[in-house]
């Protein structure tokens, strides 16, 4: 497994973890924070929490807040990490 | 009656018992009562103030120097002997006491201190002097000062009279049953209100007391359990825990004469409890709530049927304790009062914090609630409330959560800035021995565990966390 595909499966298991209501087949890279039922202001600090444990990095406040998807949160975490 | 005549009853009654064991040294309950009659005689020769400090480690000389104050009018002023200079000379200058008396090792420390210009004087030197006269001193109404060290940065000086030690000790007796057949271990220092209610306590039904120096020191704990026959063991709930996972194979052995471990109310884990409850197999575990200013207003007896592993217990008799809000309406949660004869009637030489204290009840700064059979629940001091984003939250339940997971020996939560939600919590953990516990473990653990909003949004290491002799955490120090 490459870098890139290490940071995909444990941002995926971010999301799994932080949204314990996410269905496998529901997950995708594109879906938005609008669509999820319960991505709130507090499921958003913990996406953050988690990430930043989990790649031992630390967002900004401007990248805490663009994080819309998972896909925003895997081209942070890319820009940490290359 | 004062603490004079808990000594003088057991000189009539078993005078020649065992009063006090300190390492090699022993003392009868005559001898402790005649070095106490010297050592006030000696002092009243030396000073006429009314207010003397005491600083030393845990002896057989710091029990006759604080009865021997005690037994010449004075008020004793109690000093840890930890203090730091700036606190030592705050103390001094807001208790307007003019003498130290401490043990020799605290007379050089002291001695070194520029800004101390009080008279010092060595216990053993009063001791040593020769003199004749008889001087007959009336007790004073307070019997000790001390300021109270706790979790906040600005202490505060509580004086307590013969009478709240005399209500309050019998309270003691009677819930917890001590008696003279006792052989109790108290390896916490005496300057604080959990050390000195158990020196009253054996002082009061003539049991005889084990001093130790060093709560820190286990291993010396546990040899001093079976070298004395102990039957009761005072302790910080820290160092309970420590010793699951010092020596968990021998424990039960160690503890199998022990019919009491009164334990005071900073937060004790659960596991530590119910693995407690497992070990003593002739007694049992116990808590209580109090404050320097309301000693011992609740106790829980951690008995094998009762579940409620996480309360400090009922009331103490003849003590009353309400919930409020900031609406001063009786609440199921909020704001802990309390009213009894334990409680002082003001603070000493401190308008602002007696308004803590109205029409007897005392506002403690603590948090709390009933459950329906009245057992009280703490929920830490309100003013370590976390507020995030709207959603207000009491650090000890996330620590209490957290200090279940394997490999994590204490913890501790508390709120930090942040610029959108106002604050997050913050988390600094100790590892146990050999721990390879990771963040993402405990995050993965907290998630399961937890609301969203308690998730802690960074977290921290730590070797040490800031700590009074007590076991509560100094929060004012928390970064």
């Amino acid at each position: 497994m490459n870098n890139e595909q290490e940071s995909k499966e444990i941002i995926k298991d971010i999301f799994f973890e932080v949204f314990s209501n996410l269905d496998k087949n529901d997950f995708s890279w594109e879906k938005e924070q609008k669509d999820y039922e319960n991505w709130d202001s507090f499921a958003q600090l913990n996406l953050i929490t988690f990430a930043e444990a989990k790649f031992n990095i630390s967002f900004t406040l401007e990248e805490s807040i663009e994080i819309k998807s998972a896909n925003d949160l895997l081209r942070i975490v890319e820009h940490y990490l290359t | 009656m004062n603490l004079i005549d808990f000594l003088g009853t057991n000189v009539e009654k078993q005078g020649n018992k065992i009063a006090i064991i300190d390492d090699e040294t022993k003392i009868t309950f005559i001898e402790l009562y005649e070095k106490v009659k010297k050592f006030s005689t000696n002092l009243e020769i030396l000073n006429q103030e009314k207010i003397i400090s005491l600083v030393s480690e845990n002896s057989i000389s710091f029990i006759v120097a604080y009865l021997g104050i005690i037994n010449s009018g004075k008020i004793v002023h109690l000093i840890s002997p930890e203090i730091s200079e700036i606190n030592l000379f705050n103390q001094l200058k807001s208790s307007k006491s003019k003498n130290i008396i401490c043990n020799q090792s605290v007379k050089n420390k002291i001695f070194n201190y520029n800004s101390i210009e009080t008279t010092i004087f060595d216990i053993e030197e009063i001791l040593l002097k020769q003199n004749n006269e008889k001087i007959k001193s009336s007790i004073n109404e307070l019997a000790y000062l001390i300021y109270t060290s706790g979790t906040t940065s600005e202490p505060k000086g509580v004086t307590v009279s013969h009478s709240m030690i005399e209500f309050t000790t019998k309270n003691i007796v009677k819930v917890l049953g001590y008696s003279n057949s006792d052989i109790d271990l108290l390896p916490l220092p005496l300057n604080h209100s959990f050390g000195l209610g158990c020196l009253h306590t054996s002082l009061y039904v003539g049991s005889t007391l084990v001093l130790l120096k060093n709560a820190s020191n286990l291993d010396q704990i546990l040899k001093s359990l079976k070298k004395y026959k102990i039957t009761t063991l005072a302790s910080i709930p820290a160092t309970l825990t420590k010793i699951l996972n010092f020596e968990n194979k021998k424990l039960e052995d160690y503890f199998s004469e022990i019919r009491l471990i009164i334990t005071n109310s900073t937060a004790i884990p659960k596991k530590t409890v119910i693995q407690f409850k497992e070990i003593l197999k002739k007694g049992n575990l116990a808590t209580y709530y109090g404050l320097t200013e309301a000693s011992r207003s609740t106790f829980m007896i951690f008995d094998k049927n009762n579940g409620r592993e996480e309360s400090v217990g009922r009331c103490s008799p003849n003590v009353e304790i309400k919930i409020i809000n900031e609406e001063e309406n009786n609440l199921k949660f909020g704001n802990i009062l309390i009213k009894g004869d334990n409680v002082i009637k003001k603070y000493w030489n401190n308008i602002e914090a007696d308004k803590n204290i109205f029409d007897n009840w005392l506002k403690t700064g603590d948090t709390g609630y009933f459950d329906k059979e009245g057992y009280l629940f703490l929920k830490g001091r309100s003013d370590e409330m976390i507020n995030i984003g709207g959603e207000k939250v009491m650090p000890i339940e996330i620590e209490q959560t957290i200090k279940n997971i394997p490999g994590i020996e204490d913890a501790v939560v508390f709120g930090i800035e942040h610029e959108i939600f106002g604050q997050t919590i913050k988390l600094n953990v100790i590892k146990s021995k050999n721990s390879d516990i990771d963040k993402s473990q405990i995050l993965s653990y907290c998630i399961k565990n937890l609301e969203k909003f308690k998730i802690p949004s960074k977290i921290d290491f730590v070797e040490k966390i800031p700590k009074t002799d007590y076991g509560k955490v100094k929060r004012f120090m928390l970064k």
